[in-house]
């Protein structure tokens, strides 16, 4: 227990440092007292407020959102599909999401406007290509007949999304910044339109933990507590689904999120109980884009890099050490 | 006069259960009756539908045919929540995840009990704690579920369906994995439970087993029950040889039960 509480402290700090200096660092830097005075609505009002209100403040809100919403995805697909490699990748929402905004940059770059719609759009559309088939018809629901449900719908819209950028290279480049994935500073807007699918799947994936906690020891153990399996798995892919088609939406294609901090926060609390390990994610994911992003855009200030590759540098070794240690 | 009926029904019945999986008929017309304070073990030869019988009154496997009552109620009418406080079902071998304590995994048994995003009261921090002592598994109740032995696993199983605090538990051959010593454990366990007041009903392959701690034991045979009574008046060597197709016989003495087989002889039609 005490292993389990260390770890929510570790997290929470990392999170707290994470916030204060995505607020504060960037092309210029913001004294901390400053930042502190703008949060607590003392601001000098000179042009630092300026940035840390309208530019910082919404990008932190985002990656704090984005991150934990990934990483509660993955967190409760790896629990209902009870499979390690289970991330929003495997319900299709990467694949679909990639494909509408890449639809939306490459077919009306006018519009781009409607990327964030096109994205949550087209991953919601996946996701419910994969729900039908993998909840119709003989053993319904079952955690084979999902994951291949996901892969092929993951090649439709993959090999969609290829194609697109294959007929059109000279506008590939621009789709580059979201296949990577990275935030923007946009202020709110984006935020806007896209929260309630975010709202929806928090509290989805809240009312999940404890069915999946006894999804965990089997399905029978399952039913014989009053739960249906495969009802449990189709929520936990429908919150999933959400939260991941939502995230695309505001930071592109961001998939190793999902998939590496449900495994590092179940490694270093010891244990794979949800009810650790859900918000245990979404403290941990929250932190990582926090830090990551604000790493992509202050190590070549002014210039900013997609926020992608760099969880995948600060991701990977920690998860590496972590796997070597584990049984 | 409908609480009376109620009262005076059987905590299971079922008449007539018939059982199609993927369009093969699995039970062809099932009866099983479960009294109060009783154990009844169901046997029968590999595929006769043991299994299917006891998901199919338990609500995990659907029917198409015949008539299942929990204390009279139609199990059709009965969502999950109402099933899980009047069976709780231990499987065959459950889950065993990664990182999760036996004290954890009995805790995850009591979770009917819960409203959605309630924690545990005192109540059901006791029927928990009181789940793990009677199952015999406090004393390595902080080890994860992954060290175990197949007995104390076995035993952690049983704990979960207890902290569910049904009326009736419902075992799918909980000791066809595990050695003799091990099985010599669960067996006195559920009897001592059925003793306590527990009503139990066992899917067993072991004949004399069943025989040793059964107040009635249910023959299946092809997707229909043959036979139901005293362990030693329904297996005798008649039956062994028409279900079963053994030469064998069952013996009791003092206690203690035997199955003596002419294991390299073919059966003689009696």
């Amino acid at each position: 227990m005490a292993r389990r509480t260390l770890v929510f402290a570790a997290l929470l700090a990392a999170l707290a440092a994470a916030v204060v200096a995505s607020l504060a660092l960037g092309a210029v830097k913001v004294p901390f007292s400053e930042v502190i005075d703008v949060l607590l609505g003392n601001g000098s009002g000179g042009p630092e407020q300026q940035i840390v209100e309208t530019l910082r403040l919404p990008r932190t809100v985002e990656a704090l959102v984005v991150g934990a919403a990934l990483g509660i995805a993955g967190a409760i697909l790896q629990g209902a599909l009870a499979n390690p490699l289970a991330s929003p990748d495997v319900i299709g929402v990467t694949g679909g999401a990639g494909f509408g905004a890449i639809l939306i940059i490459i077919a009306f770059p006018g519009s781009i406007a409607l990327l964030p719609v096109g994205a949550l759009f087209f991953g919601l559309l996946a996701a419910a290509l994969v729900f039908a088939f993998a909840w119709s018809g003989a053993n319904r629901g079952s955690v084979g007949k999902v994951i291949l449900a996901g892969i092929a719908v993951l090649s439709l819209f993959t090999a969609a999304t290829t194609g697109l950028l294959a007929a059109y290279p000279e506008r590939a480049p621009s789709a580059i910044f979201f296949i990577a994935g990275g935030l923007t500073s946009s202020g709110w807007d984006e935020m806007q339109t896209i929260w309630p699918y975010f709202a929806a799947g928090f509290a989805c994936a809240l009312l999940l933990i404890r069915p999946l906690d006894r999804l965990a020891l089997g399905d029978d153990v399952a039913a014989s507590l009053g739960s249906r399996p495969h009802l449990i798995r189709l929520g936990a892919a429908v919150s999933a689904a959400l939260l991941a088609a939502a995230s695309a939406a505001i930071a592109g294609l961001l998939g190793f999120l999902g998939l590496v901090v449900p495994h590092v926060v179940r490694m270093a609390g010891g244990t794979s109980s949800h009810t650790f390990v859900v918000p245990a994610s979404a403290i941990g994911g929250a932190a990582l884009l926090a830090a990551g992003d604000t790493l992509a855009r202050t190590l070549r200030a002014p210039i900013e890099m997609p926020v992608g590759p760099f969880m995948v540098v600060l991701g990977v070794p920690l998860f590496l050490w972590l796997l070597r240690k584990a049984v | 006069m409908e609480a009376a009926t109620q009262l005076a029904a059987p905590p299971l019945e079922g008449r007539g259960v018939e059982v199609e999986i993927g369009g093969v008929p699995i039970l062809r017309g099932a009866d099983l009756r479960l009294d109060h304070g009783r154990l009844v073990a169901i046997v029968g030869p590999n595929g006769a539908g043991k299994s299917t019988l006891v998901r199919a009154v338990s609500g995990l496997q659907g029917t198409c045919g015949g008539a299942v009552h929990w204390s009279g109620r139609e199990i059709g009418e009965m969502r999950g929540r109402d099933l899980a406080r009047v069976r709780a079902f231990v499987p065959q071998r459950m889950s065993v995840p990664a990182g999760v304590s036996v004290r954890e995994a009995v805790t995850i048994g009591r979770s009917s009990h819960l409203r959605p995003l309630r924690r545990l009261t005192g109540t059901d921090r006791d029927a928990i704690g009181g789940a793990m002592e009677r199952a015999g598994v406090t004393r390595f109740a902080e080890r994860a579920l992954t060290t175990l032995s197949g007995g104390e696993l076995q035993r952690v199983q049983i704990a979960i369906g207890l902290a569910q605090e049904a009326p009736v538990l419902i075992a799918d051959e909980p000791t066809s994995q595990l050695d003799l010593g091990a099985t010599v454990g669960v067996a006195t366990l559920l009897r001592q439970l059925v003793d306590d007041g527990l009503t139990v009903l066992l899917v067993v392959h072991d004949l004399a087993l069943a025989a040793a701690v059964a107040d009635t034991a249910v023959v299946v045979s092809a997707g229909r029950t043959v036979a139901t009574g005293r362990p030693a008046e329904v297996l005798d060597p008649a039956r062994l040889a028409e279900v079963w197709g053994a030469d064998a016989r069952l013996t009791e003495h003092d206690g203690r039960t035997a199955l003596h087989v002419a294991w390299l002889e073919q059966p003689k039609k009696h």
